[in-house]
């Protein structure tokens, strides 16, 4: 056993206090903590008792704490929103008791590959609450792509708007239990039989995620009867990396299959 | 370490490393009956409820979970005054080599106090984290079936 030493803060000031100091790391729910090398962490800043259990909803604005875990969520947010595409994308994912345990904050600071909840935030443009020396609100997409940001901060929660758009969630798995080799999420907004507008993107592709734009232009604007599905399949065209569960190029032709399956669905085909 | 617990309703101070996982500590503090399985967080004969909650143990340090209320499958029946459930399990011979059947224990016991009057689906969903190589499942979900009858019959409160 190393010295690793345990903190247990009652404030956010106090944990983000903790957090800055060297190689002490936050542990919200610690599914994958347990997979690291624990002799490089010299100590764990246990959240449990930070007040980050909540649900805020103004107007059309919804609010989560951090340390509420995926089925927390999920049945919050089904009480005003059951369609949502967090919803859809996290009641599949992994199993009963790890949605017990897996707190959106440690999800988002991970965000695997395989991760159920990257693509929903982005495609909700989806903002970050961070505290500590980042302190302040960031864009889902700003967030993942700024690794400065995580250091020395703490997720305290997320935020985004709630809308009537129709949505789609699709993770490509072999088993119920396997984590995804890739995940999809489509929102259309559909005004007699014409799509106004859409958004589509796929997770765990060599770019980390990818919105479909080619997609969406072709689809913006679109009477649903003229929609020709296999040019979406052909448009898709994402990459996924040889070394993951199933061969890339195959990956890639079953995404334009399940993007285009998806529109189909939500336009009711 | 040495850290306060409640464990089926009662104060218990544990001993055990920082990096060690729950599934370590019960049993290494006598809680047999939270199987070491796959460490992985796959197969469920570890499970337990945290704060009511179905959970792997194997997949939590137990320094994370200081001072919360855990329930392992003897604080709801054992062999003395057996639970409904677990009577359940025995009748329709969900029970074969034994080595899941606490997890799954557990799986039921949360759902059907949550819902004591659940669908098959339902069922299913609630024993999504529980593995069971011998009985192919339809015995397991007929037994909780048997289970939700019987707890809704005599009224029972969970």
């Amino acid at each position: 056993m190393n010295n690793l030493k345990w903190y247990y803060p009652e404030t956010i000031r106090e944990a983000t206090d903790l957090i800055s100091k060297e190689k002490v790391i936050p542990h919200a729910s610690g599914t994958n903590l347990l997979l690291r090398n624990l002799k490089k962490i010299n100590g764990f800043v246990n959240l449990s008792n930070l007040p980050l259990h909540y649900t805020k909803k103004e107007d059309n604005e919804i609010e989560f704490g951090s340390m509420l875990t995926y089925n927390e969520i999920i049945s919050e947010l089904k009480k005003i929103d059951k369609e949502n595409i967090l919803v859809k994308s996290l009641i599949n994912s992994a199993d009963t008791p790890l949605r017990n345990r897996i707190t959106i904050g440690g999800s988002i600071a991970l965000a695997p590959p395989w991760s159920d909840i990257i693509g929903a935030l982005l495609i909700l443009d989806a903002k970050i609450i961070l505290a500590g020396k980042n302190k302040g609100e960031f864009l889902i997409e700003e967030f993942l792509n700024t690794p400065k940001l995580k250091q020395k901060s703490l997720i305290t929660g997320i935020k985004f708007k709630l809308s009537k758009w129709k949505t789609f969630s699709y993770r490509n798995i072999r088993t119920k239990k396997d984590m995804p080799a890739f995940h999809i999420v489509e929102m259309l907004k559909i005004n007699k039989h014409k799509i106004q507008d859409c958004k589509i993107i796929v997770t765990g592709t060599v770019n980390r995620y990818d919105q479909i734009i080619k997609v969406e232009n072709y689809l913006k604007n679109k009477t649903i009867n003229s929609i020709d599905f296999s040019k979406i399949e052909q448009l898709v065209n994402v990459k996924f990396s040889g070394k993951r569960f199933t061969d890339p190029e195959y990956s890639s032709k079953l995404a334009g299959i399940e993007v285009s399956r998806g529109i189909k669905k939500l336009v009711g085909i | 370490m040495k850290e306060k617990f409640i464990i089926n309703g009662k104060e218990k101070y544990l001993t055990f490393d920082a990096d060690e996982r729950l599934v370590t500590s019960l049993r290494n503090n006598g809680f047999k009956e939270v199987k070491n399985g796959c460490l992985e967080g796959e197969c469920g004969a570890c499970m337990i409820l945290l704060d009511d909650k179905p959970v792997h143990s194997c997949q939590i340090f137990t320094a994370s979970v200081i001072n919360k209320n855990i329930q392992t499958v003897k604080g709801i029946g054992d062999l003395h005054f057996p639970h409904i459930i677990q009577n359940a399990f025995v009748e329709a011979g969900a029970v074969q080599c034994g080595f899941c059947t606490p997890g799954f224990i557990i799986a039921a016991y949360a759902l059907l106090k949550e819902n004591s009057n659940p669908t098959e689906n339902e069922i299913k969903r609630a024993i999504d984290g529980n593995l069971c190589r011998c009985t192919g499942y339809v015995k397991i979900i007929d037994a909780i079936k048997n289970a939700s009858k019987t707890i809704q019959k005599e009224k029972v409160e969970l």
